[in-house]
């Protein structure tokens, strides 16, 4: 079998996807040995075109110009992966989207804009099909390489979609929402991180977004009614990582 | 003859979108020397705005997945300043080694895997493995980097977004045990390091890098007490010296049309540099011993303006973070959990840290629930961007002999000596060079 041909893009955000790429050192030669790594400008001088057989693709579109370069990157792209919480819901960058008109964003940050052009930001396949998901802000290192292997083998990758709260209970943590009334997103968001956040005594944040079986709504009312949160703060809880997505949005509105 | 023009699309190995455009006239004039920045800008300033204090530091750790630890230490000290909230010895202490760690992994990243290629003659650190004679090299810089990574796992719990550090100290702190192991490690790679510093010395001395000198200023933290990278005043080799929080009055942002990146200048002053090479001369005295031995070996004098000595000074810089997390993890002996805590308070204030890449500025004013009301981002690159044109200016009409190739390269090496991160620069950057004849 010739060796498969890895791309990997990189649209807004911060290349700390990419850079788990290269932060698999103890793999990272075995892996270059298995693939054909034929575009990765963080890496490399010489790259490429396409077709490619993976195309990775990290951050969230928020140009009318990377709109564009995605279009063409899902023609040359046999499989599709968006990479990290950015390409997956918007991430991040997406906050922007519910904290006032691109206007006046633009306006906050500068003073003249007549070049400016952008566009709120959502995930990737907002606009193209994607094929498989890397979730997480960061990527999980391990769920990373068990997709490479499993694309290697051509068999689909087996990832979780139950909640962070199922890995938290196996980890045997003390709840952090139910004993010490700190606004853990564990039981809306999907798991694979091992309940990392928890496991060191920190309320998940929700950055892998929603869980298969999210119930958002009630969620945001535990938070408003049992642990007095206002408005805000339970809407500021929801639009972070995925308030793009239907259910985390139900969340914010639930208040 | 018409104009000869530099033109690159992209230049590899940096993070970001970016273009450098050089013209050079017919009679050799420079025309145009622009570093032009693309990347879509990404809006922290404007959406932090309205979100919570305590959110900042998470939210700005997620600008730069290369030097997260620079943003996120900047801006919880900045928000702590704000409310007037103290933290532990301990805090500051296992920040200082949360951020040495990033500097570790950091600078072998670039060291290896983005400038020793281009001096040596090859394509990425890919293709360097291919070479049976340097692949012990690049497995080592592996193992270095790898180490820099565990180091961040250990202290913050992921190797790129921390998940420890918050407003107020930690959620969870690293066993005493677990930091002994990594005191073990950073032991054996002492001697890499030396090596890493002779191997700079000797890329660096090639021609035509010794030539390419170029005095400027150079700005970076100093700490009385220790080699400032958390915290300290900003001083330069032109006599700046004052508190880090008044950066906003000493150096000045201005917007430039077809840029993305604003470009920055001392008060009263011009364009200046930041990073490992500002670092190390204007704190040489403070580096660990064995660091200043290592680049005494070398030859290395400080102050040094040749920009290509960079990474001469990022190898320094691994040996003395090597020596400091060590000194560190004595200090820290058994890390005791402490509870975070802190209230809101009204405040404004600014900080800054030495991010791998340069100083990083955080600040910005926060109301009595703790609601942003303003935040203020400068990430290094930005403060380097300029200089950098500075450096094409002078050093591209020195190097027109070369062929379009040869020039090229020598361009994304003077962009690749600051090490830009482009998408860390929150007004953000992509690379191109053009030249026609
Ligand atoms: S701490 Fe959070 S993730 Fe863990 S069980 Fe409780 S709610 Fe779920
Ligand atoms: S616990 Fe939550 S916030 Fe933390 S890594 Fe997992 S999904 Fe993300």
């Amino acid at each position: 079998m010739a060796k498969p041909k890895i791309a990997v893009f990189k649209f807004s955000s911060c290349a700390g996807c990419q850079l788990s790429i290269l932060n698999i050192e103890d793999h990272l030669l075995d892996v270059l040995g298995a693939v054909d790594v034929a575009y990765f400008v963080m890496a490399k001088r010489e790259n490429h075109e396409g077709p490619y057989d993976i195309g990775f693709v990290e951050g969230a579109v928020t140009s009318p110009k990377e709109l564009l370069e995605l279009k063409k990157i899902r023609e040359e792209c046999k499989i599709l992966v968006a990479m990290g919480a950015c390409a997956c819901t918007g991430g991040l960058p997406s906050i922007k989207n519910f904290a006032g008109t691109q206007r006046e964003m633009e306006e906050k940050v500068y003073t003249e804009l007549w070049d400016l052009k952008s566009i709120p930001a959502y995930g990737i396949d907002h606009y193209v099909k994607v094929d498989a998901y890397l979730r997480g802000c960061a990527v999980d290192v391990g769920e990373m390489v068990e997709l490479i292997k499993s694309a290697l083998l051509g068999v689909n990758p087996h990832f979780r979609p139950h909640s962070v709260c199922n890995e938290c209970k196996l980890k045997e943590n003390v709840c952090l929402l139910v004993n010490k009334g700190k606004p853990c997103m564990g039981s809306v968001t999907a798991a694979g991180c091992g309940a990392l956040c928890p496991s060191l005594n920190r309320p998940c944040e929700g950055c892998r977004g929603p869980a298969n079986d999210a119930n958002a709504a009630s969620l945001a009312q535990t938070f408003a009614v049992d642990l007095g949160l206002s408005r805000d703060d339970v809407r500021r809880k929801f639009l972070k990582y995925a308030g793009n997505t239907p259910e985390f949005k139900k969340g914010a509105e639930a208040v | 003859m018409s104009d000869r023009r530099i033109f690159v699309d992209y230049i590899a190995r940096t993070e970001g979108d970016g273009a450098i455009d050089i013209i050079v006239g017919p009679n050799g004039e420079l025309k145009k020397a622009r570093w032009e920045v693309w990347e879509p800008p990404r809006f922290f300033e404007a959406f932090l705005v309205g979100r919570k204090a305590e959110e900042v530091p998470e939210i700005v750790q997620r600008i730069c997945g290369i030097c997260p630890h620079a943003h996120h230490i900047a801006a919880v000290r900045a928000v702590e300043r704000a409310m007037g909230v103290k933290v532990s010895e301990q805090t500051v202490l296992l920040r200082e080694l949360v951020h040495y760690s990033d500097w570790i992994m950091s600078h072998a990243l670039h060291v290896f895997c983005l400038a020793a290629p281009d001096f040596l003659g090859y394509e990425s650190v890919i293709a360097m493995a291919g070479n049976s004679d340097l692949l012990p090299i690049v497995g080592k810089a592996l193992q270095l980097k790898r180490l820099g990574n565990d180091m961040i796992v250990v202290t913050t719990g992921h190797e790129i977004q921390n998940r420890t550090s918050v407003v107020g100290g930690f959620t969870a702190v690293p066993e005493g045990s677990e930091l002994r192991k990594l005191k073990e490690r950073l032991k054996a790679a002492k001697e890499f390091g030396f090596e890493t510093v002779k191997l700079a010395a000797k890329l660096a001395s090639q021609p035509p890098y010794p030539d390419l000198v170029r005095k400027c200023e150079h700005v970076a933290l100093h700490d009385d007490k220790k080699y400032a990278i958390n915290d300290g005043r900003l001083v330069s080799t032109e006599g700046l010296n004052v508190p880090d929080w008044e950066y906003p009055i000493w150096i000045i942002e201005k917007h430039v049309p077809s840029c993305n990146c604003k470009h920055a200048i001392i008060k009263d002053r011009d364009s200046f540099l930041v990073g490992p090479l500002a670092r190390v001369n204007n704190n040489f005295d403070q580096l660990s011993p064995d660091a200043k031995a290592a680049a005494r070996e070398v030859g290395f004098v400080a102050p040094d303006f040749n920009p290509f000595m960079s990474i001469v000074a990022r190898a320094i810089e691994i040996v003395h973070s090597i020596d400091a997390s060590m000194q560190l993890i004595n200090e820290l002996d058994d890390p005791k959990f402490e509870e975070p805590t802190f209230e809101y308070k009204a405040g404004e204030s600014y900080a800054v840290t030495e991010a791998a890449r340069g100083i990083c500025c955080h600040g910005g004013r926060i109301d009595k629930d703790g609601v942003v009301q303003k935040w203020d981002i400068v990430a290094p690159t930005a403060r380097n961007v300029y200089n950098l044109e500075k450096d094409f200016e002078e050093f591209v009409p020195k190097l027109l002999h070369l062929s379009d190739e040869e020039l090229t390269l020598k361009c994304e090496m003077m962009v690749r000596n600051y090490d830009p991160c482009q998408s860390c620069a929150t007004h953000s950057i992509k690379v191109k060079i053009r030249r026609e004849r």
